[in-house]
């Protein structure tokens, strides 16, 4: 039950100053000042769990400094008028899995990302695993799309043609006496649906994992733990919505919705107003900011920043599955990281998590690479410092109930949404975009009628990669485009054919960094000093711009900045 | 095209271009694999001169000194397989395969008896140094500034920053003045310069870009562009002072921090690598410890002087020829070792069996004075020599005859002794 009076004592038990809650619908709304980021965060997680169905943390925070959003530098008329039958705000993993979903029906699908392209914030600032479903508590949204979504990425992997490589997970227990709670946890996760729990000796680890930490005391083995290529992920339905009739606007950012009663009428963009009979919100972490602007907004995103490392492809063989060690009884909201392969051949350290004030800050700092050194660094004897490549920060878009927020709103007749989603939300995605898709078509078929797409194919064909190919299928690849034959990307042994058919793909890289997620050029070790010079000129000639336009990813971002000089021209003062 | 060869040479930059003309002097049937367009690695963006005073007493640009090499090996008929990618190295009996692509043969393989890899060395990036902030463009190793400018023709940035006194970087500061951008200055964390003294007063003092030593960059800021990085000073222990940190305004980081051997393609034959150079542990005859296998040039380990370089390839040529053609006895290792203030010295261990002259490199591990070098076997010695100065950017060459050492040394001691601030 709601519980307003709860809330209030929680906040005032806090001692950060004079909060006030006040109930608006089934929410719980926060006001007042406090001083630090971390006491907002505490009064946030203070009012959850007493009943309210979100908390709308509006409290204040003396002297921080607003957040430089994003906004893409575009400003045309190309939407204006425009209509269609739902359009989906974010182009992440979650709003290209609904727009593939919504494909499977005749309906005019959009889906606006602000950014240069799909999967540029979280859906490729993750460590790419496919969760078990171990962590979220039962009763949780988070656990029913965990499981399910966990079960959907084999088909989905096979259908849309990305790596999905189910290594396991083994939690390592760090005192002897977790072994007696063991039988227990695992009797608890079977309840949950995960798909598979194997209690491991001392020993049993060393067999499965000979280089994991002295410090272990046996673990929790789950098989059905995978990773993906979380940018690979989101391409893939990206692409495979565009093949079934989607379309994907990038640099298109959702500025506000013109409201007719409890309806959106409008969504107002800065290309232009479009007209949509349902819209979809999978905004990430501006998720409650979208909410707003239909007066829905009955919960508050806040950033949780991770950093992760990358290790060289050499450490790869020092690791067969997910290795974590988590500490029992600690606060955090999470479970704090560990070193989990990639389907591409590397290790992955991390993600530590760090509530931030800033949802679109990626910046890495010291602090971030000493806890990971200290904390998972050990967890494999066979890892060094040295082995890292380079490392990179998300931001995880959380609501103080740590749940998602899959449905559709109470309030508006036309708004479905997908908010809140953060880990596990890259293994959720298949099952929320399903349910989703299925929310979208329900409001739809009161306005129209919905059929399904008799064209719709679930397949979609990658574009080839050497590195997956045998050298027979190679050498044939090779004879029938030679620009295979010529590799780009030593590190990571990319060929120009490659990147040629990125740029021309249905979601086509347009930038330095677009191609390196698509194909990998410039992942490896040696970061792109190599490659980058030679991706900047097939970028220039395939996409007929001079180099100088060339980006690495959002406009402004250009590599070079002019020609040099002309033989004779001036001297060095020009 | 002959697919079975005596001695394949990895790499066509200077060090391989040299191990194929003195392997096929050697009598070998030899052939260079090359995963760029032409022959003449790195040399072929340095476009400034220096190059080739030790080799040939005349000062060279890059792309003149790798001209002669190219032109030697041309003359003598070597075959060069250009933009041609190895995809697999095997042992195969007592020799190699090679699996490799390129454009017109598609996939083919290659075999030899004998290998030497000139595979050269990587730039060290910002992340390896730990350089923070988020990720714009504009971040960029000296050699990728290097190949914009001197191969593309592209200025990447109008007002930069320069973060490590390495010889590239010292040059680049230079050349990006002469194309018209701005450099702020020079850091280097260590106290004393990296780069060589000829470099510091050519390329920063004639053109008064400042240097500040002891101080580094901790953080990039900037989301789509580099606006500005954070400079602090370091202390004695190379730790940034981040208290004291200050924001340089520029548009561009180019890092000068440290180059890599690249021996990865060598890792699956199960070679010995030596933690302090990042190169194989080999021998005077350059073999590593797979028997047929030799390394030279700054795959080995990370030279000043392209002269040096070359010298290593064609050692490495030509006793990649005699193995191929099984004029080698049986070795007999003495390991060479270390001692002092010596921060690596190649190479790592002596072939008694094969005698002859062996040329040591070696580099001081700090600047030390009056520093007396003396190898040593048993409580023999066989050479003495004195150096009023020793920095470690500057390598030092002997040359110890083998025929000196005592018959059955087990261990030959090379020991450097000097005076701090010499």
């Amino acid at each position: 039950m709601a519980n307003i009076r709860a809330v209030q004592k929680a906040l005032d038990a806090l001692g950060i100053g004079k909060l006030e809650a006040r109930p608006w619908r089934r929410s719980v709304v926060l006001e007042g000042r406090v001083r630090t980021w971390q006491d907002y965060i505490r009064a946030g997680y203070a009012a959850a769990g007493k009943g309210f169905k979100g908390v709308v943390n509006d409290i204040e925070v003396e002297g921080l400094e607003r957040e430089r959003e994003y906004i893409p530098p575009v400003r045309d008329n190309t939407l204006e008028g425009k209509q269609f039958d739902v359009i989906v705000i974010g182009g992440g993993v979650i709003g290209c899995a609904i727009a593939r979903e919504l494909t499977r029906w005749q309906l005019r699908v959009a889906v606006l990302e602000k950014e240069d392209d799909v999967a540029k914030q979280t859906s490729s600032r993750n460590n790419g695993m496919i969760h078990p479903g171990i962590a979220p508590a039962r009763g949780t949204k988070k656990l029913h799309y965990n499981i399910l979504g966990n079960r959907m990425y084999t088909q989905a992997a096979r259908e849309l043609g990305f790596a999905l490589e189910r290594c396991g997970s083994l939690i390592l227990l760090e005192k002897s006496w977790y072994r007696l709670l063991a039988p227990l946890a695992k009797q608890q996760a079977l309840q949950k649906g995960v798909d598979g729990v194997i209690l491991l000796s001392r020993r049993e680890v060393f067999r499965r994992e000979p280089y994991a930490t002295p410090a272990q005391r046996g673990g929790v083995l789950l098989p059905s733990a995978g990773v993906v290529a979380p940018y690979d992920v989101t391409v893939a339905f990206a692409e495979n919505a565009v093949e079934n009739g989607a379309q994907v606007f990038l640099h298109t950012m959702v500025q506000g919705f013109a409201m007719e009663h409890d309806r959106i009428a409008r969504v107002l963009t800065n290309r232009g107003r479009i007209r949509a009979k349902v819209v979809v919100n999978a905004a990430g972490v501006w998720a409650d900011k979208v909410a707003g602007w239909a007066n829905d907004r009955f919960f508050t995103i806040h950033g949780r920043k991770g950093t992760i490392a990358i290790l060289d492809k050499k450490t790869r063989a020092y690791q067969s599955g997910v290795l974590a060690m988590p500490r029992l009884g600690s606060k955090a909201h999470t479970k704090g990281g560990g070193i989990n392969p990639t389907v591409e051949g590397n290790l992955l350290m991390g993600p530590n998590a760090v509530e931030v004030p800033w949802r679109e800050d990626w910046s890495t700092g010291p602090e971030d690479m000493e806890f990971l050194l200290s904390r998972h660094l050990p967890l494999n004897t066979r890892l060094r410092p040295g082995d890292i490549i380079t490392y990179f920060a998300g931001v995880r878009a959380c609501t103080f109930e740590e749940d998602f927020v899959v449905e559709p709103s109470e309030y508006v007749a036309n708004l479905v949404h997908a908010a809140g989603i953060q880990s596990p939300g890259l293994a959720a995605a298949p099952a929320i975009a399903r349910d989703v898709a299925e929310m979208a078509v329900k409001l739809l078929s009161g306005v129209m009628e919905v059929r399904p797409n008799p064209r719709f194919n679930p397949v979609r064909r990658p574009n080839p990669r050497l590195t997956d190919l045998s050298l027979e299928e190679r050498a044939l690849l090779i004879r029938s485009n030679p620009a295979y034959g010529r590799i780009v990307c030593r590190c990571e042994a990319v060929s120009e054919g490659e990147i040629v058919a990125a740029v021309k793909s249905p979601v086509p890289a347009l930038s330095v960094d677009a191609v390196k997620r698509r194909v990998r050029a410039g992942m490896g070790r040696c970061q792109g000093g190599f490659c980058t010079p030679a991706v900047l000129d097939i970028l220039a000639r395939e996409t007929g711009v001079p180099p100088t336009r060339v980006v690495k990813g959002r406009p402004g971002s250009e590599l070079v900045l002019a020609p040099t000089k002309e033989p004779g021209e001036g001297s060095a003062d020009a | 095209m002959r697919k079975d060869w005596d001695v394949i040479v990895i790499g066509a930059g200077p060090a391989g271009l040299a191990a194929a003309a003195a392997a096929c002097d050697a009598g070998a049937g030899v052939c260079l694999v090359e995963r760029e367009s032409r022959p003449g690695g790195i040399l072929k963006q340095c476009i400034h001169d220096g190059f080739g005073l030790v080799r040939y007493g005349e000062k060279l640009t890059g792309p003149e000194y790798a001209w002669r090499d190219i032109e030697a090996v041309r003359r003598r008929n070597i075959p060069i397989w250009t933009e041609t990618f190895l995809l697999e190295l095997q042992r195969a009996g007592d020799g190699f395969v090679l699996t490799m692509q390129n454009r017109e043969q598609a996939v083919f393989q290659l075999t030899a008896r004998a290998l030497v890899a000139a595979t050269g060395c990587r730039e060290r990036t910002a992340r390896q140094i730990f350089i923070h902030g988020q990720r714009p463009a504009g971040i960029y190793t000296a050699g990728t500034v290097q190949h914009m400018i001197n191969i593309q023709g592209y200025l990447p940035g109008r007002r930069c920053v320069i973060l490590g006194s390495g010889d590239i970087g010292l040059i680049m500061a230079r050349r990006l003045v002469l194309e018209g951008a701005r450099v702020e200055g020079v850091y280097e964390i260590k106290p004393e310069p990296s780069g060589l003294t000829r470099n510091l007063v050519q390329c920063l003092q004639d053109y008064n870009i400042p240097l500040h030593l002891s101080t580094t960059v901790t953080r990039v800021l900037g989301r789509e562009r580099v606006e500005g990085v954070v400079v602090c000073p370091a202390d004695e222990n190379l730790r940034p002072l981040p208290d004291r940190g200050r924001i340089v305004p520029c548009d561009t980081l180019v890092l000068s921090v440290g180059l890599i051997p690249e021996n990865d393609i060598l890792e699956p034959l199960g070679v010995e690598l030596n933690p302090r150079t990042g190169g194989p542990v080999v021998d005077q005859r350059l073999a590593a410890n797979v028997p047929g296998l030799f390394s030279c040039g700054n795959a080995l380990h990370v030279n000043d002087l392209v002269d040096y370089v070359s010298e290593s390839g064609e050692i490495a040529g030509r006793a990649a020829a005699a193995y191929a053609l099984g004029r080698t006895q049986p070795p007999n290792h003495a390991e060479l070792v270390p001692e002092g203030d010596i921060l690596y010295a190649v190479p790592g261990r002596l072939d008694l069996a094969a005698g002859g002259k062996a040329v040591v490199y070696l580099r001081a591990n700090r600047t030390i004075g009056n520093a007396r070098l003396t190898i040593s076997a048993g409580d023999k010695t066989v050479l003495r020599k004195r150096y009023p100065v020793l920095r470690p950017p500057e390598m030092e060459r002997i040359v110890l005859d083998l025929a000196d050492l005592p018959a059955g040394a087990g261990a030959v001691k090379l020991s450097l002794r000097g005076e701090e601030n010499g």
